[in-house]
C-alpha cells in the first residue's frame, strides 16, 4: 500500500534531481548567454564538449563602459572560448589574479601593475589603450577650477575644502582602484602627504569606498567635485549634474594594459589562450574598434588606443604575447 | 517618485515581452538558490536531526553557535568559500570559484546554520510521546528518526522555505563567489546590484520585482507539494 | 517471561521506584493495580525498554536488556505497548496502524491484510482512510490497541487501555485483551485503577503503592486478603477498622473494635493488634428482628447516619456503639423495601469468615 506519503524526502529527491539539473545546466544552455556558437570561416574550429573558459578580472571603471562585453562578442566569435568577465574593484581584481583564479588582468593602475609584475605573478603586459582621468564638478563650479592645471587645482580645492568655503566638497573612490591611486599620485605630485594631509582632513573630502559609477552618482548628489575616468564619465554623463571642468595635463593621463595570470599550476594551454587575448587586444583590427567604440553614442570614443604608438608613455603595446612563464630578464 | 513609477512601467515591459537575457538571468537564480537549498537540506536536515537526538558534552553550547550563525553575513560566508575554492585554496584544484557550482556551495554554506536551527525548532515540536510510540513500536534509530522528521514535516518546510529566501535574495556571496559573470554567473542580485551601480534605476526595479515574483511561486509551490 | 531483579528508578532526586522484583509468567494476564503516581507506568515503560532501570536487572524473554541498541530493537519488536494516551501521527488509519510493520519491513500485501484484520478485531473496520488527527478518543485507543496487535506481540503492554473508552468499548476491548491471551498464549501486563476490572482480567494482580508493589496474588488473595490496610483500601475495602484480639478459639477470634466486639477467623494470640478488612458488599442491612435467618456471627444495632447513591447501589453509612462506623453497598430496590433513609435503625450483619484480619504491625511494609 504505497500511497501519498508527503515527506521532506520527496522535496529532497526533487531538489537532488533539481541539482542534477543544474549542474548538468552549467556546460549546458545556461551558459549559451553569448552569441558565441557561430565560428567563421578563419577562426578555430570548437572542439566538440564544453567550451574552454578564460576569465578575466577588470576594473569596474573599465567593465561599466561595456568595452569588454563589446570586444567579448568579437573575441567569441574568433575563437572556441567563452571570454568570461568579472569586474572588481582594482584591489580585489589583482588579489583575485595573485591567487591564481583568473587568466587575465586587465586594470588601469601601473605602480600596482608592476608590483604585480615584479613578484612574478603576470606575463606579457601589454598597454593597449588610454585615456584621460578628468576633473568633473558641479557647473557652478564653487571653487573656480575650471580651466586650472590639474595640480594647481587640486591645490585650490584642498584649500578652500579646508577653510571651509561653503559647497566645496571633493568625492574620492577610497577603495585603493586605478582610479583612487590615480588620485593619490595627483595629491602628492601637489606636494600633499595623502595619508596625513588629505585623509580625513575635514567634511570636504568624502570617501565614498564604491564603485566609479557610484562615486559618480554620490558627488552629483552632494555637487561635489571627483576625479573620474573618461570612459566612465561619459557613459554616465546624461544621469549627472556633473560637468567636466579639467580634462588636460599627463598627470592625468590613464593607460589600460592586459596582463596574462602566470602561477605555477596554471596550464599551459590557458596561458596561451589568454596570449591569445593579449594579441587580440593590440591586434590592429580591433586597436581600430577601440577607438571606434563609444562614438555613435557619446560623440567620441571612450577610449584611445594604442595603435603601436606608445613608447612616448614607456610601455609596450606592440610586442606579440608568446611568453608562457616569466623570463628571468624581464621584470 | 517618477523614477520609481518610471520603474515598474519598464518592469512589466521587460517582463511582459520575455527579454531573453532576464529570463536567463532568472532561470540561473532560481536553479542555483533551489540547488543550493537542495545540497542545503540534504546536509542540515540530517543533522539537525542528529543533534536532537542524540545527547553529548556541549550540546546547549553548539546549538548556540548555529544560532548565531543565523547572523552569519553574506559576505562573509561568500570570503570564507572563496577561500576555500580559490585555487590556492585546500579545493582550488576541483576549479569551482566563479561558477554556479561554486555559488550553489556559497550558498548553502550560508543557509545550513538556519536549516539546522529550523530542523531543531522543528523537532522540539514534535511531542515526546510520539517518539516513545515509534520507539516501543520496534522502530531502528534511523527510522524513528525518520518517522519524527516527516511528522515535523510542516515546520521543516517553512526552514526550507525560510532558507531558500536567505539565498536566492543574498548578494554578498553570490558576487565574491560567483564574480556576477554575464552569460555564466550572473543572478537577479548580482545583476541588481550592477545595474543600481550603474543608474539604471528601472531595470534593477524590474529585476527586484521578478525576484519577489520568484520567491512567491517557490513559496507557493512548496507548499503544495507539502500539502499534498 | 518479564524478570525485574531489584529494580530501582530515579529520576534525578525523585525516587520512582524501589527495590522491586517480581516475575510475570509466559501467557498470563498480569496487572498491576494502584493509584495514579504510585509508578505502574514507569514499570510498563521499562519493560517497554523505553526508560531504563536506575538499578537492577531486567530480564525480557530471558535477555538482559542492558543489550546493545540494535539487540533492544529486536527484542522491542517482540513486545508491544498501548500507551495511556496514544498519540496518532500524521496520516490516515491504515499508516497508523502499518507503521509498527512497516519498521519490521514487512511486504506491501502483508502490511495490507494484517492492518485491516487489526482494524475489524478492535472493532474499527474500514476506518483506514479516515484522517488519524481526526479521531475521537475512544477510536485512537483502538487504533493505538490495533497498531500493536498488527504485529503480533508476544508480550503486550497495555497502560490503563480503557480508560478514555465507553463503556461499550471498555467491554469490546476486555474481551478481545481475554481472547488475545487465550488463543495466542500471549503474555499480557497492563495497568489500570478499576479495581473491577483488575478483577475481572486478572490472572495474578500486583498492587502498586508509592513506588513498591506491596502484594502480588490471584484476584481473590488480593480482594479477600489484603496484604494491609493500604491495600485494602486500594483494592475497595472501605471498612478498615483497627482493634485487639481479645480471645482465639482454634482460628475463631473476638476483635474489640473501640469497645464494639467482632467475630473473625484468624490465627493470631489474644492481645495482638490488628487490622480488619471488610468489604462492603458482604454485609447485609435488615430492620426488625430477622436476626435468626441469618448464619452471620456478627449482627449490631446501629443507625444510618449517611446514605451515597453508586448508580443501581447505594453505599449506607451505619454507626453503631461508640461510633463505630460500618458501610454497606445494598441495592436500590432494597432501600425502598426497607425503607431506609437517614436516621433507620437498622442491623448491620456480616459473617465471621468475610472478615480480613491483617497484623498491624506489619501495616507499613507488608509484601
Amino acid at each position: 500500500m504505497e500511497r501519498k506519503n508527503p515527506a521532506p524526502g520527496v522535496l529532497c529527491l526533487s531538489i537532488a534531481l533539481v541539482t542534477a539539473l543544474l549542474l548538468a545546466g552549467c556546460t549546458g544552455p545556461i551558459q549559451g548567454g553569448s552569441p558565441a556558437n557561430q565560428v567563421p570561416p578563419g577562426g578555430q574550429n570548437p572542439s566538440a564538449g564544453p567550451k574552454d573558459r578564460l576569465l578575466v578580472a577588470t576594473t569596474t571603471s573599465l567593465s561599466d563602459t561595456g568595452l569588454l562585453d563589446y570586444l567579448e562578442r568579437i573575441f567569441e566569435n574568433n575563437y572556441a572560448i567563452d571570454l568570461q568577465v568579472t569586474s572588481q574593484g582594482t584591489g580585489k581584481a589583482i588579489e583575485i589574479a595573485k591567487r591564481g583564479d583568473c587568466d587575465l588582468l586587465v586594470v588601469h593602475s601601473p605602480a600596482q601593475e608592476e608590483d604585480f609584475m615584479e613578484a612574478g605573478h603576470g606575463i606579457n603586459r601589454r598597454c593597449f589603450a588610454y585615456n584621460y582621468f578628468i576633473v568633473a564638478g558641479p557647473a557652478d563650479d564653487p571653487a573656480g577650477i575650471r580651466g586650472m592645471e590639474p595640480k594647481e587645482a587640486f591645490r585650490t580645492i584642498i584649500g578652500k575644502g579646508k577653510s571651509g568655503t561653503p559647497g566645496v566638497f571633493f568625492v574620492s573612490r577610497g577603495d585603493n582602484s586605478g582610479t583612487h591611486n590615480a588620485e593619490k599620485n595627483i595629491w602628492n605630485a601637489t606636494g600633499y602627504n595623502y595619508t596625513s594631509e588629505v585623509r580625513r582632513s575635514g567634511a570636504w573630502y568624502i570617501e565614498a569606498g564604491r564603485g566609479m559609477g557610484e562615486t559618480l552618482q554620490l558627488a552629483s548628489e552632494k555637487g561635489a567635485y571627483t576625479l573620474t575616468d573618461e570612459g566612465t564619465f561619459l557613459t554616465y554623463r546624461g544621469r549627472l549634474d556633473l560637468v567636466p571642468l579639467i580634462d588636460k595635463g599627463d598627470i592625468l593621463l590613464n593607460i589600460y594594459s592586459v596582463i596574462t595570470v602566470y602561477t605555477e599550476d596554471h596550464p599551459v594551454e590557458k596561458i596561451t589562450m589568454a596570449n591569445n587575448f593579449v594579441n587580440f587586444l593590440i591586434s590592429p583590427e580591433i586597436q581600430a574598434a577601440i577607438g571606434e567604440y563609444g562614438r555613435e553614442k557619446y560623440g567620441k570614443g571612450l577610449f584611445t588606443p594604442m595603435s603601436g604608438g606608445c613608447l612616448r608613455f614607456g610601455c609596450d603595446c606592440t610586442t606579440p604575447a608568446s611568453a608562457t612563464r616569466p623570463s628571468l630578464s624581464f621584470t | 517618485m517618477n523614477e520609481i513609477f518610471d520603474g515598474f512601467v519598464q518592469a512589466f515591459q521587460l517582463i511582459i515581452s520575455l527579454d531573453p537575457e532576464i529570463l536567463e538571468i532568472t532561470a540561473r537564480s532560481l536553479l542555483i538558490s533551489l540547488a543550493a537549498t537542495g545540497v542545503a537540506s540534504l546536509v542540515a536536515i540530517p543533522l539537525g536531526g542528529l543533534i536532537h537526538f542524540r545527547e553529548f558534552g556541549g550540546k546547549r553550547g553548539l546549538i548556540t553557535i548555529i544560532q548565531t550563525l543565523y547572523a552569519l553575513p553574506t559576505v562573509v560566508a561568500g570570503l570564507f568559500v572563496f577561500l576555500i575554492l580559490s585555487r590556492a585554496g585546500p579545493l582550488g584544484f576541483l576549479g569551482l570559484l566563479f561558477t554556479p557550482v561554486g555559488m550553489v556551495i556559497g550558498q548553502a554554506v550560508l543557509i545550513i546554520p538556519v536549516l539546522v536551527g529550523m530542523t531543531l525548532v522543528a523537532l522540539s515540536g514534535v511531542k515526546k510521546a510520539i517518539s516513545d510510540e515509534v520507539q516501543a513500536l520496534g522502530a531502528t534509530s534511523s527510522q524513528a528518526i525518520w518517522t519524527i522528521l516527516k511528522e515535523a514535516r510542516f515546520a521543516l518546510f517553512g526552514g526550507i522555505i525560510l532558507g531558500f529566501g536567505r539565498a536566492i535574495s543574498e548578494v554578498g556571496a553570490a558576487m565574491i563567489i560567483g564574480g556576477n559573470i554575464r552569460g555564466s554567473t550572473r543572478v537577479l542580485t548580482t545583476a541588481i546590484a550592477l545595474e543600481t551601480s550603474m543608474g539604471n534605476v528601472a531595470f534593477s526595479i524590474a529585476l527586484g520585482i521578478i525576484l519577489l515574483c520568484i520567491a512567491m511561486v517557490v513559496t507557493a509551490a512548496l507548499f503544495l507539494i507539502q500539502e499534498r | 517471561m518479564i524478570v525485574f531483579d531489584h529494580v530501582d528508578k530515579r529520576f534525578g532526586e525523585r525516587e520512582i521506584l524501589k527495590d522491586l522484583s517480581f516475575q510475570v509468567e509466559r501467557g498470563e494476564i498480569f496487572t498491576l493495580i494502584g493509584p495514579s503516581g504510585s509508578g505502574k507506568t514507569t514499570i510498563l515503560r521499562m519493560i517497554a525498554m523505553i526508560e531504563n532501570p536506575s538499578s537492577g536487572v531486567i530480564t525480557i524473554m530471558g535477555k538482559d536488556t542492558r543489550a546493545p541498541e540494535n539487540e533492544r530493537v529486536m527484542l522491542r519488536r517482540r513486545m508491544g505497548m498501548v500507551f495511556q494516551k496514544p498519540v496518532a501521527l500524521r496520516g490516515n488509519v491504515f499508516d497508523n496502524v502499518a507503521l509498527g510493520l512497516r519498521f519490521r519491513g514487512f511486504p506491501g500485501p502483508e502490511i495490507s491484510r494484517r492492518v485491516s484484520e487489526a482494524l475489524d478485531r478492535v472493532g474499527l473496520p474500514g476506518y483506514g482512510e479516515r484522517d488519524a488527527q481526526t479521531l475521537s478518543g475512544g477510536e485512537l485507543q483502538r487504533v493505538a490497541i490495533a497498531r500493536v496487535l498488527a504485529t503480533r506481540p508476544e508480550i503486550l503492554l497495555l497502560d490503563e487501555p480503557t480508560a478514555n473508552l465507553d463503556p461499550v468499548a471498555t467491554e469490546l476491548i476486555e474481551d478481545l485483551i481475554i481472547s488475545h491471551n487465550e488463543e495466542n498464549r500471549t503474555t499480557i501486563v497492563l495497568s489500570t485503577h478499576d479495581m473491577i476490572q483488575g478483577q475481572r482480567l486478572a490472572t495474578r494482580i500486583a498492587v502498586v503503592l508509592n513506588g513498591q508493589i506491596c502484594q502480588i496474588g490471584d484476584p481473590h488473595q488480593i480482594f479477600y486478603q489484603p496484604g494491609n490496610r493500604d491495600v485494602a483500601r486500594m483494592v475497595g475495602m472501605d471498612n478498615r477498622l483497627p482493634g485487639t484480639i481479645v480471645e482465639n478459639e482454634g482460628g475463631f477470634a473476638r476483635v474489640d473494635v473501640s469497645g464494639v466486639h467482632v467475630f473473625a477467623t484468624c490465627p493470631y494470640p489474644p492481645g495482638m493488634h490488628v487490622t480488619l478488612s471488610l468489604r462492603p458488599e458482604d454485609i447485609w442491612l435488615s430492620t426488625g428482628s430477622g436476626e435468626g435467618k441469618s448464619s452471620a456471627r456478627n449482627i449490631l444495632a446501629g443507625t444510618i447516619s449517611r446514605m451515597t447513591s453508586l448508580g443501581p447501589n447505594v453505599r449506607v453509612t451505619v454507626t453503631v456503639d461508640h461510633g463505630v462506623p460500618f458501610i454497606a453497598v445494598v441495592t436500590r430496590r432494597s432501600v425502598d423495601d426497607l425503607s431506609l433513609c437517614q436516621g433507620t435503625t437498622v442491623q448491620v450483619s456480616f459473617k465471621a469468615s468475610a472478615v480480613h484480619v491483617t497484623r498491624a504491625d506489619t501495616e507499613k511494609n507488608a509484601q
